[in-house]
């Protein structure tokens, strides 16, 4: 079993962001920006560059912070807890992989600037077949030049620069190459997406110049495996506080409106479900953090802890949802109610890095190999 | 054991229960032995329990870290813990005087006379003295503080009249931890006490009554002028009820504080697979079906989430900061759902075989999962009903008004 490693300092960083995002990014703020053309407020994008967190799990060689999984969990729990429309997962995630997978003069050129805020950097990965472990790619590169279509990119609309995941041509390997959103034959296409608080877009390449210089050496594979454990755990820490702030709200309003003379939260009906929230909730944030612990350990159980946190993730954001939904009643039902925002984000992010059915295949198996 | 605090090493200790343990685990009995301390029905199961009670407490393993003084080994803080995990983790018998060691026992260490704690500690931590817990009645079960047994005051004795249900090792017990009314006229919870009562007197009668899966283990008692000593009471006259939630607290999942807490096997999904391996469906080999790997894995998701939570998180207190007292209060409630579900599942799994019962040649590992799926209910229902505890959670930890 791993030890759970949280110390004080992880405990003020929770601090710091919860104070900071209750000011910068309270959930009014989040409804305005839910309507806005762009999404995100370019005012806070450069606040989260100066506190550091843009560049949290970045090396510190390359301006960023150098720390762990398990800061980076709880930065995103208060994020997730806020439903903080901005690009920092996907700049995160993309940062993982630069870092992780891209040469030392790739990761020159590219992390201090998205450790900086200046860049905004994302992985364009999901084949419009749906597939999108990054070695499931139909995009080709033929004589230098990169044709594909990708879906389901995050921040795609205000991104600086993809991260394309391809196969050279009459080659098996696949591979990542950068791709400026500037470049000749790119477009974007935003998608009218459920969750309007993380814009993304369709991203097409046609006849894009990639040279060598901009292919990541690492293989795709390689740097799949290991991106795919802190996405899981990076997105299930950002679900637990969706999910945690939506119990909040919910129980709230329970205790407090009233219907046949007391507040509805006293009949069990309404009370065991937010129960079953409750309990839902906090087996997540147990998994989150064992996972991120499993991987600043680099221990071998992370894997199956950060899969078995994002299918958990999956199940409870979109269970507290529901009931957040069915417990405000009719107001729950309407824009009104700030909880459709959470319930857009829940189902948004349910298959990004693996549906529970996915996950839980790869558990399944493992489980009857291993016994 | 000779280690004192000053030298105390986790570690080494560990080491030595755990090669204790293999060294001297008893041997099969020959008879079917009860799953935990709630189905202990005959006079065989329970001296074998005992025995092995008692041998576990001689080498220092019952009790370690209560006062020496009252029959403890004074060890440091977490030494029951490692003793508890490795008990578990060698699947050896559970301890029989289990209400007296985590119940009973707690609650006189913290709420008993010098007297009362001199005489009674060591005998309940060595098994020597059985105790019970009187504080069903049959129109009060989840309701408790509407108790109508009453104690009356006469000299330097009480009189009890009463009746007590659901009283596990009610039959082999040789103390009750009973609630009974002593003012019938204060306000519901306000009238109540807390009485260390001798269950082999005159006036106690013992009904066994049988369960579902057709296991004794609990009774019914009908006090009927019982007479006991006024210093069987513990604490003051209507301080009964606030002694009682002390008690209840230990029950439903404080386990922090007990002499020891090892309640039996607890299934896993790893069992129900090693119990599936060689079953077939539809000709082809049940473990590769999809829909069951998939369900296996939802289970082992939700073990290892319960299991980070009460095993590591709990103590991390920067990760329980927001609601502090949601694991420990949910932890039966979360544990004992899982287990029947678990165990349901286990003998939907097993087809028409899991339709058998124990004796039968055919039934595959002597029905224990058919077993575990029955006596599940005993642990949903009693030490509070999952109904009530998620009223609990409610309350305490998402501040809802309660329910009326």
């Amino acid at each position: 079993m791993i030890t759970l490693r949280y110390d004080e300092e992880h405990g003020l960083l929770r601090d710091q962001a919860r104070r900071w995002l209750a000011e910068r990014s309270p959930i009014a703020a989040v409804r305005k920006l839910a309507d806005d053309a762009r999404g995100d407020d370019p005012t806070v994008w450069k606040d989260l560059a100066g506190l550091g967190w843009l560049g949290l799990v970045l090396p510190d060689s390359y301006d960023g912070a150098g720390l762990g999984c398990t800061h980076l969990a709880v930065l995103l729990e208060e994020t997730g807890r806020a439903l903080l429309p901005s690009p920092l997962l996907p700049v995160t995630l993309a940062g993982l992989v630069i870092a992780h997978g891209g040469s030392d003069t790739q990761r020159a050129r590219w992390l201090p600037r998205l450790a900086a805020g200046e860049v905004i950097a994302t992985l364009a990965h999901v084949d419009p077949s749906g597939a999108w472990s990054l070695a499931d790619t139909t995009a080709t590169r033929t004589r230098g030049r990169l044709s594909g279509e990708k879906h389901r990119v995050l921040a795609a609309p205000t991104a600086d620069v993809f991260l394309v995941s391809f196969r050279d041509a009459g080659t098996a390997t696949p591979r990542v190459a950068l791709v400026a959103a500037s470049a000749n034959g790119v477009t974007v296409e935003p998608e009218v997406g459920l969750d309007p608080t993380r814009r993304s877009g369709r991203l097409r390449l046609h006849d894009v110049a990639v040279g060598d210089d901009d292919v990541l050496p690492m293989d795709a594979a390689a740097i799949f495996a290991h991106l795919l454990p802190r996405a899981c755990t990076a997105l299930a820490a950002e679900m637990a506080g969706g999910a945690d702030a939506l119990l909040t709200m919910t129980a709230t309003y329970a205790a407090t409106r009233v219907q046949f003379g007391r507040p509805i939260g006293s009949f069990q009906a309404v009370k065991h479900p937010l129960v079953n929230v409750l309990i839902g909730v906090e087996g997540l944030r147990s998994l989150v953090y064992a996972a991120a612990s499993a991987l600043d350990a680099g221990a071998d159980e992370a894997e199956c802890l950060a899969r078995m946190a994002k299918a958990q993730a999956n199940d409870v954001y979109n269970f507290a949802a529901s009931r957040g939904v069915q417990l405000h009643g009719g107001f729950g039902f309407t824009i009104d109610c700030d909880v459709h925002l959470y319930f857009k984000r829940a189902l948004a992010s349910r298959p990004a890095f693996g549906d529970s059915l996915y996950h839980r295949r790869w558990i399944g198996d493992r489980l009857i190999v291993q016994a | 054991m000779s280690d004192t605090p000053s030298t105390f090493d986790a570690e080494t200790f560990r080491a030595a229960v755990r090669a204790w343990l293999d060294a001297n685990r008893p041997s099969d009995p020959g008879f079917l032995l009860p799953q935990s301390m709630l189905a202990v029905a005959t006079r065989a199961q329970f001296d074998f329990l005992r025995a092995w009670q008692r041998t576990l407490y001689d080498a220092g393993y019952v009790g370690a870290e209560w006062p020496r003084d009252y029959g403890g080994r004074g060890m440091p803080a977490g030494t029951q813990r490692i003793i508890d995990q490795e008990m578990a983790r060698a699947k050896v018998p559970f301890l029989v005087n289990a209400i007296g060691l985590s119940w009973a026992g707690p609650t006189i260490l913290r709420s008993g006379t010098e007297a009362q704690k001199r005489r009674y500690i060591a005998p309940l931590l060595r098994g020597d003295e059985i105790w019970c817990q009187g504080f069903s009645e049959p129109e009060a079960g989840s309701d408790l503080a509407s108790l109508r047994t009453r104690a009356r005051r006469d000299g330097d004795e009480y009189v009890v009249d009463g009746h007590k249900v659901w009283t596990t090792l009610g039959h082999f017990a040789d103390f009750m931890i009973l609630l009974a009314r002593t003012d019938p006229d204060a306000p519901k919870h306000a009238g109540i006490s807390y009485f260390l009562m001798p269950m082999k007197v005159d006036g106690v009668t013992v009904q066994p009554l049988i369960k579902m899966t057709g296991e004794g283990g609990f009774n019914q008692e009908i006090l009927s002028g019982v007479r006991i000593p006024r210093d069987a009471l513990l604490g003051q006259e209507g301080q009964g009820w606030e002694l009682a939630v002390t008690t209840l607290s230990f029950e439903r999942g404080a386990s922090e504080g007990s002499a020891a807490s090892s309640s039996g096997a607890v299934e896993s999904a790893a069992d129900v697979i090693a119990m599936a391996r060689d079953l077939v469906r539809d000709g082809r080999p049940l473990l590769e079906d999809a829909v069951v790997r998939d369900r296996l894995a939802a289970f082992a998701v939700e073990e290892e989430a319960m299991r980070y939570s009460m095993l590591q998180r709990a103590r991390v207190p920067g990760l329980v900061a927001d609601r502090p007292l949601a694991l420990p209060l949910m932890r039966k409630l979360v544990s004992s759902e899982f287990a029947q579900r678990l165990a349901d599942f286990a003998c939907e799994l097993q087809g028409y075989a899991g339709t058998l019962w124990v004796g039968d040649p055919a039934a595959i590992d002597n029905a224990e999962w058919q077993r575990s799926y029955l006596n599940s209910f005993g642990v949903t229902i009693g030490g509070g009903t999952s109904e009530i505890l998620r009223n609990i959670l409610g309350e305490r930890v998402l501040g809802l008004p309660k329910s009326r």
